[in-house]
């Protein structure tokens, strides 16, 4: 029992964390904060703007440490409390710092059984790290995630909650790793419908920044 | 012949093939929008509720809830109180990925089904909830979205005729849960997403107290399609109880994965066959039919199931997404069913305790199996387990967690019992 005490199962906040802003970082531009009074008129209180206004302040400052959820807070005149709490329940809002490219590997049972984890080993065993961590020169945070909806292009990723990645192979990794090292952007990929190529020869969308197909998935080696 | 009919020379409504269908041009050059004048000059809203309810178009977001019935739910428009639609974007269902490829393709035909829907329910606006992972495609809906302002073809006065409605992108921030309708609400009020008890249901008490829907993506892609060639020919494709066009999105062990469209009622060695049958030429060992959450199918008990409300539930499971997962011979089901209770856990809300707690139970017996520690006596358990969870928490996600537990572990028992060490108590005794 007194260990249960000593050490609480659930993580709790920092009472009195270290700021990681100074207060003259901590201020949104006259841009953004006609941007955040769009959001706000979108709905019938300022509560309904928190989600939007929290991406936004992500984008500007990189996570969301507990002076930024109160920046907003202040912003939407919002109880501290309340912004903390979705900031919190949510996972693509980063708590702490993170690398410059995030890989969110897909794990969840599609991609499992047509290389997933393989993906994800690949890439522990490339950048030096394990999943949940940043290499040390805080390029590259690596974390496993839950379905993100591209199942029959498995194994895919997202980088930085943005692009997705389908159809991974260690060459195609090293590739996209080597582009992201060059600071490179990654292009939006339009995947292909298989009927589309019966009918229509191939992508229906002609302005498409890059084009894949449905692929036949590699065989799992590893399901964990 | 099949309940789909000749679904040789079916040809798709959803995602037709016409070379960059997402230009408001292009769709309105095809005859996009014209449903749209036809309803708000000719229709009166109740007589649209009626064509969709004569249609017998089912929700395609997993429930598979009459939309019609939904719609007619609505209360009597009063003066001042706004109503609202939520349009649920928030795909997250593992083994689903059709949402995407529609709003990627075809995102003007879900607009018009959503302006369509808020004439039949005289709604103030609709906010699109699309989940976060999809910042991508929000850019693209967002782009198409104020193209349509410019063409006066939503905001206020659509086409001249009176009627106004604003649609409003929402982006999600990664919570399964959101896909719940309540939760759904609660996230859009700018909380923690926990869903409502249930009543008062979303029609009478919605966001922020009004009156709202919530409908799926493809659902309300269905509307202009009703509209415009009639509910007796929707109601006429696929399975008479379940019928209308349906993506199929195929993933897994299968040669050629992707969406595909098709009318309901395919039969499942059909959709396997169109889907270039299993990678290796291996035989299937499982399918699960429409995304994590419903029973999962053993390879001897697909002969003849098509897929539709009706010959699924027959089968003992559900049509759910219709995001189906092949798996061929050599899957490890313990290892699915693993990640599967591992999803569940990671998802739930923690609002109720059966779900939050009997999550990481699950998680942790199914683990200890996997890794070759695990008794026989824990199968029983993990069944118990699900029974003291099935239907005692707020929303259906503890259900949802245990529905694949108790049939996997049913319908693949010998290859949990193998992995068990033999009980040190008798089993049944």
């Amino acid at each position: 029992m007194a260990d249960f005490i000593r050490n609480p199962v659930v993580a709790l906040p920092d009472s009195n964390p270290e700021a990681h802003f100074s207060e003259e970082e901590l201020v949104f531009t006259p841009e953004e904060k006609a941007k955040i009074a769009e959001y706000v008129t979108q709905y019938p209180t300022p509560d309904g703007a928190v989600m939007w206004v929290l991406w936004l302040a992500q984008e500007k400052f990189g996570f969301l440490p507990p002076e930024v959820m109160r920046l907003v807070a202040t912003e939407l005149s919002l109880p501290y409390a309340q912004v903390y709490g979705v900031a919190t329940f949510y996972t693509q809002y980063y708590k702490e710092k993170k690398g410059t490219y995030v890989l969110d590997v897909c794990t969840c049972f599609s991609c499992q059984f047509c290389g997933g984890y393989d993906t994800l080993a690949y890439l522990e065993e490339k950048l030096g790290i394990m999943r949940g961590h940043t290499t040390p020169c805080g390029r590259f945070t690596l974390r496993e995630a839950e379905c993100l909806g591209a199942c029959g292009s498995a194994p895919m990723m997202q980088v930085s909650n943005g692009p997705y990645a389908y159809n991974l192979t260690p060459e195609k990794i090293d590739a996209l790793v080597d582009a992201m090292e060059a600071g490179q952007p990654l292009p939006f990929i339009s995947v292909t419908l298989p009927q589309d190529e019966d009918e229509m020869g191939g992508n229906r969308r002609t302005d498409a920044e890059a084009v894949e197909r449905y692929a036949v998935p590699p065989v799992a080696k590893r399901t964990q | 012949m099949t309940k789909a009919g000749d679904w040789q020379s079916y040809k798709r409504v959803l995602l037709p093939p016409v070379k960059d269908l997402h230009h408001l041009d292009v769709y309105r050059a095809g005859g996009g929008y014209e449903a749209l004048r036809a309803v708000l000059s000719d229709w009166k809203p109740d007589e649209v509720t009626e064509e969709v309810k004569r249609s017998g178009l089912r929700g395609r977001g997993g429930a598979g809830f009459p939309t019609g019935l939904k719609w007619s739910f609505m209360p009597p428009v009063k003066p001042n109180v706004p109503r609202y639609l939520c349009c649920n974007a928030d795909e997250s269902e593992p083994g689903t990925f059709k949402d995407r490829q529609l709003m990627e393709y075809n995102p003007h035909l879900m607009f018009e089904g959503i302006l369509i829907a808020g004439y039949a329910m005289s709604l103030k606006a609709c906010y699109l909830y699309v989940r976060g992972e999809f910042a991508n495609w929000i850019t693209l809906l967002q782009d198409e979205l104020s193209k349509l302002y410019d063409a006066k073809l939503a905001g206020s006065n659509i086409l001249g005729t009176g009627f106004s409605m604003d649609i409003i992108m929402h982006k999600g921030a990664g919570a399964y849960i959101c896909g719940e309708e309540t939760s759904l609400m609660e996230s859009l009020e700018g909380k923690r997403a926990y869903p409502r008890i249930k009543p008062p249901f979303p029609a009478q008490s919605g966001i922020w107290g009004y009156p709202t829907t919530i409908n799926n993506v493809e659902t309300l892609a269905c509307a202009p399609l009703i509209i415009s060639r009639g509910g007796d020919w929707f109601a006429g494709v696929g399975a008479n109880k379940h019928p209308g066009p349906v993506l199929y999105g195929i993933s897994g062990h299968v040669n050629r994965p992707g969406v595909y469209e098709y009318p309901t009622g395919m039969l499942i060695t059909d959709l396997l066959d169109i889907a270039g049958g299993i990678r290796g030429n291996k035989k299937l060992k499982a399918l699960v039919p429409g995304g994590a959450s419903v029973p999962v199918l053993r390879a001897d008990m697909i002969d003849g199931v098509t897929m539709d409300v009706e010959s699924l539930h027959e089968a003992g499971s559900m049509m759910g997404t219709a995001g189906m997962l092949f798996l061929d011979e050599d899957t490890d089901m313990v290892a699915f069913l693993r990640r599967v209770a591992r999803f569940y856990h990671h998802e739930s809300c923690g609002q109720c305790t059966p779900c939050r707690e009997g999550t990481g139970w699950m998680e942790n017996l199914i683990t200890r199996i996997d890794d070759g520690e695990g008794n026989l006596r824990d199968l029983d358990l993990l069944l118990d387990l699900c029974d003291q969870m099935e239907g005692r928490t707020v929303c259906a996600l503890a259900d949802a967690a245990a529905w694949p537990v108790r049939n996997t572990i049913k319908r693949f028992r010998g290859d949990f019992e193998r992995r068990c060490r033999p009980s040190a108590w008798a089993v049944n005794a």
